[in-house]
């Protein structure tokens, strides 16, 4: 700009000349030179009265209207601005400039020139690629938040899906909720135990990991059946499968289901085997009474239940001939209105004496 | 429209350069700027663009017992408040909020009077 020389003279402008007496000449060489772009416009006309240098270079003068601010600025919304600016309200937008090939984000203001009663505004242009930096770290740094809460998130629902896996969810929420789980009795529940015939000796003659592959099939076929039957899954060991009936909530018709489990169990063990060259053949036993739930272990922590009913069931189980379900006295006489079982006579049970032993074999109702 | 009006007026970054824009107006106010005098202006932009994006439906929760909290004891008036919502709906309008989406804004505002000015 010619004008640069020139500063040095304001130096001479001191605080009395300021004082409202400063030369016209001088307030405009100021307007000219601030580095905000400055225009003063009539809006009435949109006529262009005034514009400093850095208003020119932003949005130079292109066609024949260019006296005109609408022109200069494209974005501005004529008839908004108007509306606003006659409420004596000011009015602000942003937009971009390209003056030298390189966009520049400007935020666009535009006031009534205060003291004038006719139609004056003030127009102001201001740089705010700084801002628009701030704002896209701001961005960013949101994006990235939410992206770790959705993980955190997803992590969550995995971690509950896992520990879902080894214990009930009432169980689950507790121990959630406080911590630890209390040991809870539960008088009415039946345990089921199943194992199968000579697997240790498959496991020697056959492929282990084929094996291993059919034994998960056939896990995970009965976790499906358990569920569906309202009964809970503790645990495997080896080729053995655990499984319990009414707990965490209380059912009156525990030990039918757990029949029905049972029974369901072995036609898909029968099923399987016609479609099989590999046959696997189960014992299952179930008996019904009181047992403790709760949860072992701080670090390796598992769902388990005890009682002297659990150690009956695996006795019953043993008992069973292959592919049979042993059931005992108390279990038969919760359910023998709906099944049909048959009376296997007295059995030598070790650390519970002489039982009696039935052998379910279908559900009346359901006539398998 | 399936988007909520956060997402379409381009999340947190700018709406809080709109409240920021607001905050400048509201000081610039002669008849609400005292109420800010002892403020802390980072906490209040930051308070407003988490209210702001709740109401246009953003991952953010603002209670009105919280705005309750926060005004009692300010004795805040009737003009006062009137003033600022209708800084409110021009800033919006400034930053381009469709028409119809300013008037859900304001409603939404001026609808928790109750919990700003003082009785």
């Amino acid at each position: 700009m010619s004008d640069t020389p020139e500063k040095s003279d304001d130096k001479s402008v001191d605080l009395a000349d300021l004082d409202g007496s400063v030369e016209p000449e001088t307030l405009r060489r100021v307007l000219q030179n601030l580095s905000l772009a400055c225009v003063i416009a009539d809006y009435s006309s949109w006529e262009i009265l005034f514009e400093n240098a850095t208003f020119f270079q932003w949005f130079p003068p292109k066609g024949d209207r260019d006296g005109l601010l609408t022109e200069r600025l494209p974005d501005l919304n004529q008839a908004k601005a108007e509306e606003r600016l006659k409420k004596w309200r000011p009015i602000s937008f942003e937009a971009e400039t390209k003056p030298g090939g390189r966009e520049i984000p400007l935020e666009i203001e535009l006031r009534p020139l205060p003291g004038d009663d006719g139609t004056l505004c003030i127009v102001e242009c201001r740089d705010i690629a700084k801002r628009r930096q701030a704002e896209y770290m701001l961005e960013s740094y949101s994006h990235m938040a939410e992206k770790n809460a959705r993980d955190l998130r997803r992590e969550k629902e995995r971690v509950e899906k896992l520990l879902l896996n080894i214990m009930p969810r009432s169980v689950y929420e507790e121990m959630k909720d406080y911590g630890t789980v209390t040991p809870q009795r539960f008088d009415d529940a039946s345990i089921l135990m199943l194992d199968f015939v000579d697997f240790t000796e498959m496991a020697v003659s056959r492929d282990p990991s084929a094996l291993i592959s059919e034994l998960n099939d056939i896990f995970t076929s009965f976790d499906r059946i358990v569920e569906l039957f309202g009964c809970e899954r503790i645990k495997t060991i080896g080729d053995a499968y655990m499984a319990v009936s009414g707990l965490p909530e209380a059912n009156p018709e525990h030990a039918q289901n757990a029949a029905r489990a049972g029974l369901r169990m072995r036609r898909y063990i029968e099923r399987r085997n016609t479609a099989h060259t590999e046959a696997w053949r189960c014992r299952i036993g179930i008996h019904s009474g009181p047992v403790v739930g709760s949860i072992i272990g701080i670090q390796k922590y598992v769902y388990d239940i005890f009682g002297p009913g659990v150690n009956m069931a695996a006795r019953l189980e043993v008992q069973s001939e292959p592919m049979q379900i042993t059931v005992s006295e108390t279990t038969y006489n919760l359910i023998k209105d709906e099944f049909r079982l048959v009376d296997r006579g007295k059995f030598e049970v070790k650390g519970f004496g002489t039982q009696r032993l039935f052998s379910l074999e279908t559900e009346i109702a359901m006539g398998r | 429209m399936t988007s909520t009006m956060f997402e379409r007026y381009g999340g947190f970054a700018k709406i809080s350069q709109l409240v920021s824009s607001f905050y400048d107006r509201v000081l610039d106010s002669p008849l609400p700027s005292p109420y800010f005098a002892k403020t802390d202006m980072r906490r209040q932009i930051d308070h407003q663009t988490k209210f702001i994006a709740t109401v246009m439906g953003g991952p953010t929760s603002y209670t009105d017992d919280a705005l309750e909290r926060v005004h009692a004891k300010l004795e805040i008036t009737d003009p006062a408040f009137d003033e600022v919502a209708m800084l409110l709906k021009e800033t919006l309008e400034d930053f381009g909020v469709e028409d119809a989406d300013v008037r859900v804004l304001c409603e939404e505002f001026v609808s928790r009077r109750r919990y700003i000015v003082d009785r």
